[in-house]
């Protein structure tokens, strides 16, 4: 709630009510719930229920009761202000201590209004006592003044007595201005007091409680990071992780490539003798049985090798039949 | 120790992965020779999806069925399990995708250079075994050598190793594409070019 001094405040009670007086407020220190919106809510409809003051308050915004004057006195229809000036009272609200309502003496209550400034207020409505200015008067409304200070306070000690017959005063009662949890507001229509969000606003305590701390998760602390893909087919070390046959997959091939290609040169060494023997008849059998035997060898990849494969495979594929497809590993050759 | 074990596990379930392949080409080679009159190659059961066509203006059913597909990007792929509805699927969306048959190497290429997965609904990069151990290892699927053979061979749980990867999201084909618009049969890119997928990839 906004910072409102209590006067002779008696510790740092977090449970006040506030009072509002027109002119100036007197609070008053009641044991109650601690609720900002209600005090606030207090506050801001006190002032829209009776005239409000202009002057300098920390409210004064929302305090106002601007009406328009209408036509027909030559200025615009903006609403104005009428209200109450409040010159020397300290604060508004001004909340007081519990103590006040204890007053019985009408003595006493002057003396507050004295004390805290608000006496001036008092004085006006004493000069504005005057008679009513129509036909009111034969309708029992004589006399008119005033409206001064409007002391809210809780429980009557007293206080009531102190207070009425102070002239413009109005009195009234917590309970009946907003009512209680049992009851309605009896001074407001329809209105009850409004109902918590939460009761129990410790919210460390909450947290804290066996009840929440049982029906948690244990925590998780550990930060998965993003990893970096790194491509298998060419990062030997990712391809292990993923696969750890890979290495011997890769080995074998090489060995095999390295021995058919071993064969291959024999073969083709051999076919050249032979070739070179036979005068004119190109050797081509053997020659191309050892293409077919080759081809044979090639197809026989539907393995797939991966990545480093390529380096080794080159050579002898270009020999053969070029596929680019498929890479040419000839385990399968040797088992053939 | 644990870890050990795994790797000894996952180099064991690679080498008779090797063999197996190894195996079943052999003996289609082998029965096909067998064969006196006709030999019918195996019908093929996997087939790889390409979408070579951009968002705008696909037509309502088309755009479903890409959906399906999951290919919501140009040159987004995806493997798809042969059955007759799923062809006439791709049938319906013939001009928007490239398909064809891809052969081992290819799987085991793509999932290795491109594979990420769907984990948590988030685009996670198979950078590890640990990732697909732990959403398939009720499955027994804990590499990604298992989870090749199971795109490779659609086994038993094709659809979701298949869900669990993530589309594809391919370059540009290298070289260009022949002709978007028409059909790979009439000297275009759309539609089923069987072997020749690879190309294109």
């Amino acid at each position: 709630m906004q910072e409102t001094s209590v006067d002779s405040r008696v510790g740092e009670d977090p449970q006040e009510k506030e009072m509002s007086i027109h002119s100036s407020i007197f609070t008053w220190k009641i044991p109650c719930t601690e609720e900002p919106d209600t005090v606030n809510f207090v506050h801001i409809n006190l002032h829209k229920n009776n005239k409000q003051p202009y002057a300098v308050s920390e409210l004064a915004d929302r305090q106002t009761s601007a009406e328009s004057w209408g036509t027909g006195r030559a200025v615009a229809l903006i609403p104005r202000v009428r209200g109450h000036r409040i010159e020397e009272v300290p604060e508004l609200p001004l909340v007081v201590e519990d103590k006040a309502e204890g007053y019985s003496k009408t003595k006493e209550a002057a003396l507050l209004l004295k004390k805290l400034k608000a006496w001036n207020d008092i004085k006006n409505v004493y000069t504005s006592q005057r008679m009513r200015a129509s036909k009111g008067k034969m309708r029992n409304c004589l006399h008119i003044q005033h409206r001064e200070p409007c002391v809210i306070y809780n429980e009557d000690n007293g206080i009531i007595k102190a207070f009425r017959n102070i002239p413009g005063t109005t009195m009234l009662n917590l309970d009946e201005l907003y009512g209680t949890w049992c009851k309605a507001a009896s001074l407001k229509s329809n209105y009850n007091l409004p109902m918590y969000k939460m009761l129990n606003t410790d919210l460390s305590r909450i947290l804290k409680s066996p009840e929440t701390q049982r029906a948690l998760q244990a925590p998780c602390k550990t930060i998965h990071r993003r990893v970096l893909k790194k491509n298998p087919l060419k990062n030997p070390r990712i391809m292990l992780k993923l696969n750890p046959y890979a290495k011997t997959m890769c080995g074998n091939t090489i060995l095999r490539q390295a021995k058919n290609h071993k064969i291959h040169m024999d073969k083709a060494a051999a076919a050249l003798e032979a070739k070179s023997d036979e005068k004119g008849i190109p050797g081509k059998k053997p020659v191309v049985g050892n293409k077919e035997k080759k081809a044979v060898g090639d197809k026989k990849l539907k393995k797939p090798v991966v990545g480093k494969k390529a380096a080794g495979t080159k050579k002898p594929a270009a020999e053969k039949k070029p596929t680019e497809k498929k890479p040419t590993s000839e385990e399968k050759k040797a088992a053939a | 120790m644990l870890r050990k074990a795994r790797r000894k596990l996952i180099h064991e379930k690679a080498k008779h992965y090797c063999k197996e392949y190894r195996q079943t080409y052999r003996t289609e080679i082998r029965m096909a020779r067998k064969a006196s009159n006709f030999c019918v190659p195996v019908e093929p059961k996997l087939a790889f999806v390409i979408r070579i066509r951009v968002l705008n203006g696909v037509s309502l059913k088309v755009r479903k069925v890409l959906q399906l597909l999951r290919l919501q990007q140009i040159f987004s792929g995806t493997f798809v399990k042969l059955n007759k509805a799923s062809v006439n699927m791709l049938r319906s969306v013939e001009p928007y995708i490239a398909w064809g048959y891809p052969n081992l190497k290819f799987v085991k290429e793509l999932i290795y250079k491109r594979g990420y997965s769907k984990i948590n609904k988030k685009r996670i990069a198979l950078t590890d075994n640990a990732l697909i151990a732990v959403s398939f290892r009720k499955y027994g699927i804990i590499c990604m050598e298992d989870l090749i053979h199971e795109i490779y061979t659609t086994g038993k749980r094709f659809k979701e190793a298949n869900n669990f990867l993530w589309p594809f999201k391919l370059s540009s084909p290298r070289g260009g594409m022949k002709k978007k618009t028409t059909h790979f049969v009439e000297g275009g890119d759309a539609g089923n070019r069987e072997d020749q997928i690879y190309r294109l990839i």
